[in-house]
This record gives structure tokens, C-alpha cells and sequence, in this order.
């Protein structure tokens, strides 16, 4: 349970390889909609539940759905899967033979200095001070989004409005 | 440097690359883009969370709505792309021939 956090990184990498490998891109879409949901249990493994929430809700209920229909507008007839095409099959191996090769650098404690110092504390350096409050700190630091942050709010609320006129000036045709 | 930074810039590595080598779909290197932006979230969110940087936790809500935007500008291009052709392959995208 030690390395709970570092095993749904190694498997957000994985995810992430099945659409870097570029299969059909509905299978991509599979592919993001997995590492998001382990994208989400790792933040949430650091007490971010209302963040991991944005995850799910946000990323993965817009912006992936209107990424699936998109695709289920712009798609073939014969879709590719990973094992159906070479190229696609042979990235996705290279990719898992790379981070099998990693996670066997971890666990074998083998230290080494590369480029970076790899320190082998591992990831229970967590920087806890163990007195509970009543109130979330990282849900009171979102919300003060539209407190000290009313000038981002603004910001973002413009270029979204300067987006959507953009989109509507693209899709209005040649 | 912790253990699962390592993992985060991989994924970071191996979406850039799948995102700069194109097979045959448009779509497929949005989704590459939109996984590039999903590390940079979680990447960010766990620093700050460590940390305990209570006031930068809209940092990452902000960096969503920014990849929101940059994704539907990228769609609305590919939508552009299959209405004149049909299907959305990169081969199509040919008129600037240098």
C-alpha cells in the first residue's frame, strides 16, 4: 500500500501509451478516458478530492465526450485496434518494455545518478503536518478563485467568449 | 526527486512524441495534445497539494479551462478538414507544397 501512488503512475503511463501509440481514435479515447479515471486516483491519494472531482466531471465528462462524438463524426469503416496494424503494436510494446525497465530500476534499488539525482526516498516524502482542521484546505483554496483570483476569472471568461466567437468565424464555412 | 515525477514527465515525453509523429488521423494527435495536458494537470496538482500551497490550488482549474479552449479550437479546425474532405487523414492537408 506503500507504493499505492507510484503503481497508478505506472499505470497512468500505460494509459497514456495506448493512445500515443495511435490506434483508431476511438480506442484513443478509450485509452484517455482510463488514464484520467487513474489520473484522478492519484490526486486524490494526496487529499485533492475536489480536484480529482474536476478530473472525472470536467476533462473526462466534457471535453472527452465531445471528443467521442467528434470522432464518431470523422471516422472509418474498419477502425484500427493495437494488434491489428504493426506499427501501432510495436509502439505500444517499446513503450511497455521502456516503463517495465523502469519500474524495475525503482523496485531493484538500484541507485544511480544520471542527469537528475534520483533520491531513493520514494513517495512517502510527503510533507504532512497531522492536525486536521475542519475545512478542506485545497476545496478553501479553490474557492478563493473568486476572491484574490477575480482577475483570472475575468481573464478566462474572456478568452472563452473570444473562443467561441473564433469557433463560430472557423465553422461558418470558406 | 520523488518517484512518480518520473512517471508524470514520461507520460508528459511519450504524448509529445506521439503528438509531433503523425499516422493517418488529425484526431489522433488532439488526443495526444489533450494527454499532454492531463500529466501537466496532475503533475501540477500533486506539487501543489504536497506543498501545501493552499492559494495555488486554482492554478490547475485555470490551467483546465485553457486546454478546454485550445481543445475546441482544435476540433472546430478538424471539423473544418472533414466537411472538405470527408475523412480527417493528414494526407489531405496538402495545398502548401513546398
Amino acid at each position: 500500500m506503500t507504493y499505492i501512488v507510484f503503481i497508478l503512475s505506472t499505470m497512468f503511463v500505460v494509459g497514456f501509451l495506448g493512445f500515443s501509440s495511435k490506434p483508431s481514435p476511438i480506442y484513443g479515447g478509450v485509452g484517455l478516458i482510463v488514464s484520467g479515471g487513474v489520473g484522478c486516483g492519484i490526486v486524490m491519494n494526496f487529499d485533492g478530492s475536489f480536484l480529482g472531482l474536476m478530473v472525472f466531471l470536467i476533462y473526462l465528462g466534457g471535453m472527452m465526450v465531445v471528443f467521442g462524438y467528434t470522432t464518431a463524426m470523422a471516422t472509418e469503416l474498419y477502425p484500427e485496434v493495437w494488434v491489428s496494424n504493426k506499427a501501432v503494436l510495436g509502439g505500444l510494446v517499446v513503450g511497455l518494455v521502456m516503463e517495465l525497465m523502469l519500474v524495475y530500476y525503482v523496485l531493484g534499488e538500484v541507485h544511480g545518478d544520471v542527469v537528475i539525482e534520483f533520491s531513493d526516498l520514494g513517495d512517502w516524502v510527503v510533507y504532512d503536518m497531522e492536525d486536521y482542521g475542519f475545512v478542506n484546505s485545497e476545496a478553501v483554496g479553490v474557492s478563493s478563485l473568486y476572491s484574490y483570483g477575480a482577475w483570472l476569472i475575468i481573464v478566462t471568461g474572456w478568452s472563452l467568449f473570444v473562443g467561441v466567437v473564433v469557433i463560430m468565424e472557423i465553422t461558418r464555412g470558406g | 526527486m520523488a518517484l512518480i515525477y518520473m512517471n508524470m514527465t514520461l507520460a508528459f515525453t511519450v504524448s509529445l512524441l506521439g503528438l509531433l509523429m503523425y499516422r493517418s488521423h488529425l484526431m489522433s494527435s488532439l488526443l495526444c495534445l489533450e494527454g499532454m495536458m492531463l500529466s501537466l494537470f496532475v503533475t501540477m496538482a500533486i506539487t501543489i497539494l504536497n506543498s501545501h500551497l493552499i492559494l495555488a490550488s486554482m492554478i490547475p482549474i485555470i490551467m483546465l479551462v485553457f486546454a478546454a479552449c485550445e481543445a475546441a479550437l482544435g476540433l472546430s479546425l478538424l471539423v473544418m478538414v472533414s466537411n472538405t474532405y470527408g475523412v480527417d487523414h493528414v494526407q489531405n492537408l496538402n495545398l502548401l507544397q513546398c
